[in-house]
């Protein structure tokens, strides 16, 4: 299982050499570190994810002695160990740049947001193909804009306010109930996808 | 004798296609080749053994054991060869190998070496390069370099040239010798198997047909011609199919003893080609649907 992590690594080498300069660019250049760290923790998983979509990719990984148990599980172990990468280094960019560091709070917050996102991303991504992701974030997106124009026309200082009471929240008891409660679902989703791909025909 | 891969009573069933009531067994330390027309379950069956696809009912155990408890066990032992590009494209044959080589544990760098000499297959060049050719010599590559004990190939031979086809089967005769390997492959080119089968096994229309030791195929079949006087609704029964003109019918028997005491020497009889079995059972099957 730990190639398959590692492989996900290999494959990704040019892309994650052309992503890490870009991440570092946006933390010069102050961007909000909790939102790059979301944005490019995802792009390179998903990335990982269509590389090995191909039904020919799948018919090899099969084929290999690899259960499908264990290769949706690199999918969930790599995933998170890109999350750990993205934040390490805007940890150390912004030791470096701005000489401050990173509160814990975000980098929670980072993280856990990406796990709510990919355990949601991830089973999708199984049962349909990468393809309709798009059209699904469009229908997400419109569905979005409804909202807020005809129901909840301030939703966006609804998230932000819910978001600075997070990161505000004063009690260690809190974040662990979240963090138990985000490993809970990437871990349901982790086994919903295992069921998924099981049954996938190549 | 002891079976490598046995498939018993497996029902598989797509949109109007189904393998039914499929059982067959490949024995250890031979060349069985798979034959039967395009669609007809080859590439499924492949598939069933290797466990890209699970069967609605029955069994199948490869070396003696099933895939639910010992997967990765049977894995270790199988290297495989399919007719389409199943490599990353994006990477050269040398990555390709840093990719797969962990995950057996038996892998030989040194026959990885060897037989990329012998095929001058180039490690640097990205595999979406590859002809044809040097994508089946660089599948044989990976799937002969980690000692593997059974070797399945789905259509191996299709779409090369005349001479790799030869050489192929040069090398997989020589992978023989040594007695503990088993190979099966499908192919649509029986001429193919003239050469190195040891056994045949037939599939048309989701049905086990035969499987039998080649020699015995040609000593049962039989093509038979005579001329049209012969035929009449009795003697029509003991034929596969025939197949009439104005100058006489031609048809194929599976017993070839039982034509030649019927008809004696009002007939001829030729050794058939694992073509015309192929080409009289789908007539004959057509035939009584």
């Amino acid at each position: 299982m730990f190639n398959l992590i590692r492989k996900d690594f290999v494959l990704q080498k040019t892309t994650l050499m052309i992503m890490i300069p870009v991440l570092v660019v946006y933390l010069f250049l102050g961007t909000s570190s909790i939102w790059i760290g979301i944005v490019f923790s995802i792009v390179i998983t998903i990335n990982a994810y269509t590389i090995d979509e191909k039904s020919s990719i799948n018919m090899l990984l099969n084929s290999l002695p690899y259960t499908r148990k264990e290769i949706v599980s690199s999918k969930y172990i790599g995933a998170f160990i890109f999350t750990c990468l993205v934040v390490f280094i805007i940890f150390i960019g912004n030791l470096i740049i701005h000489q401050e560091i990173t509160i814990w709070k975000d980098i929670l917050l980072i993280v856990s947001l990406v796990m709510v996102a990919i355990s949601f991303i991830f089973p999708f991504l199984y049962k349909f193909k990468s393809q309709y992701m798009l059209t699904s974030s469009l229908v997400l997106f419109a569905i979005y804009l409804v909202v807020i124009t005809l129901f909840i026309p301030n939703l966006n200082d609804k998230i932000e306010e819910f978001v600075q009471m997070l990161l505000t929240l004063q009690t260690a008891q809190y974040y662990l109930f979240i963090a138990l409660l985000v490993m809970a679902l990437y871990a349901c989703s982790w086994l919903l996808s295992i069921r998924i791909y099981g049954k996938k025909v190549f | 004798m002891e079976n490598v891969i046995e498939l018993q009573h497996v029902q598989k069933s797509f949109d109007g296609f189904q393998l039914k009531d499929f059982s067959v067994t490949v024995k250890k330390g031979f060349v069985t080749g798979f034959i039967g027309g395009n669609g007809v379950g080859k590439s499924t069956t492949i598939k069933l053994i290797m466990n890209l696809l699970q069967p609605d009912s029955g069994t199948i155990s490869i070396f003696g054991l099933n895939y639910k408890e010992h997967e990765k066990e049977i894995k270790q032992r199988i290297g495989f060869v399919f007719d389409e590009n199943i490599f990353y494209e994006n990477v050269t044959l040398a990555e390709m190998k840093g990719i797969i080589k962990p995950a057996y544990l038996n892998w030989d760098d040194n026959l990885f070496n060897h037989y990329v000499q012998t095929f001058e297959l180039p490690l640097n060049k990205k595999i979406k390069a590859f002809s044809k050719g040097m994508m089946m010599k660089a599948s044989l590559t990976i799937a002969l370099s980690h000692h593997a004990e059974l070797i399945i190939m789905d259509e191996p031979t299709s779409g090369l040239d005349p001479i790799f086809r030869r050489e192929l089967l040069d090398i997989l005769h020589d992978l023989m010798q040594d007695g503990d390997k088993t190979i099966f492959f499908s192919t649509h080119i029986t001429t193919d198997l003239d050469r190195i089968a040891d056994y045949i096994t037939f599939i048309h229309n989701g049905e086990h047909i035969f499987t039998k030791e080649f020699y015995k195929v040609e000593e049962e079949y039989a093509i038979v011609k005579g001329g049209m006087e012969l035929l009449d609704g009795d003697t029509e029964q003991e034929f596969i199919a025939i197949r009439k003109s104005v100058h006489g019918f031609v048809a194929l028997t599976d017993n070839k003893t039982r034509i030649e005491n019927i008809f004696g020497e009002t007939v001829l009889i030729e050794k058939p080609t694992l073509e015309d079995i192929m080409f009289y059972t789908k007539k004959g099957s057509e035939k009584h649907v």
